[in-house]
């Protein structure tokens, strides 16, 4: 922990304060959730410098269609990876960004990410790497494709060569996995 | 819904499926109905939910150190002016198109039918003043005439009076030598009133000259009393109203000088009668 304090909500104080427009809500959540969202974004988009705008783009747009949350919904990092996953999968397909002709194949980026950069450990979350090395590689294969890649479990399945069904099942088993383990 | 249908449901995959993003419109809305409704699901979910924050937590990248600043401040700018976002939807269009005025003959015409009724109306105007002063004038004749009748008959009515009235005494001066034949004059006496009248119409005496006039006496006692002169026309028809006297012997007419004389003029003694 040698960064900068940073600032820290609950997330119903957090929710409270978007509403409400507080500039610390934005700090906040810019603190709370920019590695998280970062890490989705950047397993999608590789180029760094285009990432960080669609980073900044996730932000704009949580900021200014924070009115379309509620916390009814579910959790508000579910509704914010979405954004981020969303806009970065749109700045993919673009066409701005096809001819920059930055994107890499999907098989050689799916671990490329953790293999090029240092990716953050805290200590709450030791071992999981460990856990992630647990789940059998075609499940995480299958997290990674749908979460992090923005695939739906149709293509997953057309990539991967499955039947649907297997997917779904794998899925769940999967996040079984991690449940079991966060718990 | 059943217990063990919504194990189903829940084991279905669709919630996982829910939380990775990866559902339609309609199933999302499905979804959320069925969390609404049943905390078993919304529990599932919020597992999920957790699970899948706490495994992008475990594969967070820290963006660089700058970028906070920049995105903070990107955010911060625009907090009091979250309409500058709305980039996306496009300014309207602000310019008017300027095209050629129509060709509107509408006042062209109005201003043309508005002169003709001008003009329609004057000349209306000076026809109605003209048959006005028409009707006035013939209303004014009229009124003469109405009062000329009126007057008229008023008139006669009081001549007629003077027949039925009993108090009268008629007299008819017969001619003398110095009258033409058949000369006669009918005088009408009241003693009571004393009133004395001369029946013009059916007088019957020459005409007189202008330097002439006919002059009625009365004789009382033998001596003559003036009682006015008349002139004979050709067309006098009304009773002649002549001066009052309460008592006469006789009456008599000269033909005397335009105005009348103060002694009668014996000689032209045209007509006398005595009672």
């Amino acid at each position: 922990m040698t960064k900068k304090r940073k600032i820290s909500l609950t997330e119903e104080e957090l929710v409270l304060a978007l509403r409400n427009r507080e500039k610390i809500a934005i700090e906040a959540l810019y603190d709370m959730y920019s590695s998280s969202l970062y890490g989705v974004i950047s397993r999608i988009i590789i180029d760094t410098a285009t990432a960080e705008d669609v980073l900044q783009e996730t932000f704009v747009k949580i900021w200014h269609s924070f009115a379309g949350y509620s916390t009814e919904k579910g959790r508000l990092f579910t509704w914010m990876v979405n954004i981020a996953r969303n806009l970065a999968i749109d700045k993919l397909r673009s066409k701005d960004f096809k001819n920059q002709n930055k994107n890499q194949e999907l098989e050689n980026n799916v671990t490329f990410i953790d293999e090029q950069r240092n990716t953050v450990y805290k200590p709450e979350l030791l071992g999981i790497k460990e856990l992630v090395g647990t789940l059998k590689p075609e499940q995480k294969l299958i997290i990674d494709l749908v979460y992090f890649k923005g695939y739906t479990h149709v293509e997953a399945a057309d990539e991967l060569g499955i039947p649907l069904g297997t997917i779904k099942t794998r899925l769940r088993m999967a996040i079984l996995q991690l449940r079991k383990h966060f718990n | 819904m059943k217990v063990e249908d919504l194990q189903a449901y829940i084991e279905s995959g669709i919630l996982e499926l829910y939380v990775l993003g990866d559902v339609t419109p309609d199933e999302k809305l499905q979804v959320e109905g069925m969390a609404a409704k049943h905390p078993a699901v919304k529990a599932e979910l919020d597992e999920i939910e957790r699970s899948m924050e706490l495994y992008a937590e475990a594969h967070a990248v820290e963006p660089s150190e700058n970028l906070r600043g920049r995105i903070l401040n990107s955010l911060v700018t625009n907090l009091g002016d979250d309409n500058t976002f709305d980039e996306l939807k496009k300014p309207k269009d602000n310019v008017v198109p300027f095209t050629a005025p129509k060709q509107n003959n509408f006042y062209k015409y109005a201003f043309a039918a508005c002169l003709a009724l001008l003009v329609a109306s004057g000349a209306l105007l000076v026809s109605l003043y003209n048959r006005l002063q028409d009707s006035n004038q013939q209303l004014a004749v009229l009124q003469t005439d109405k009062q000329h009748f009126a007057n008229r008959v008023n008139f006669v009515e009081g001549q007629l009076g003077v027949y039925r009235d009993t108090a009268y005494k008629f007299m008819k001066l017969k001619a003398t030598v110095h009258a033409p034949m058949g000369s006669v004059i009918t005088v009408a006496f009241n003693p009571a009133k004393k009133k004395v009248m001369i029946d013009m119409a059916s007088m019957n005496m020459p005409v007189n000259d202008n330097a002439h006039q006919y002059q009625l006496w009365a004789l009382v006692g033998g001596k003559p009393v003036d009682l006015g002169v008349f002139d004979k026309h050709a067309d006098s028809t009304d009773m002649k109203e002549m001066k009052s006297i309460a008592l006469a012997d006789a009456f008599a007419v000269t033909l005397e000088p335009r105005g009348g004389s103060i002694n009668p003029t014996m000689d032209e003694l045209m007509v006398i009668g005595k009672f």
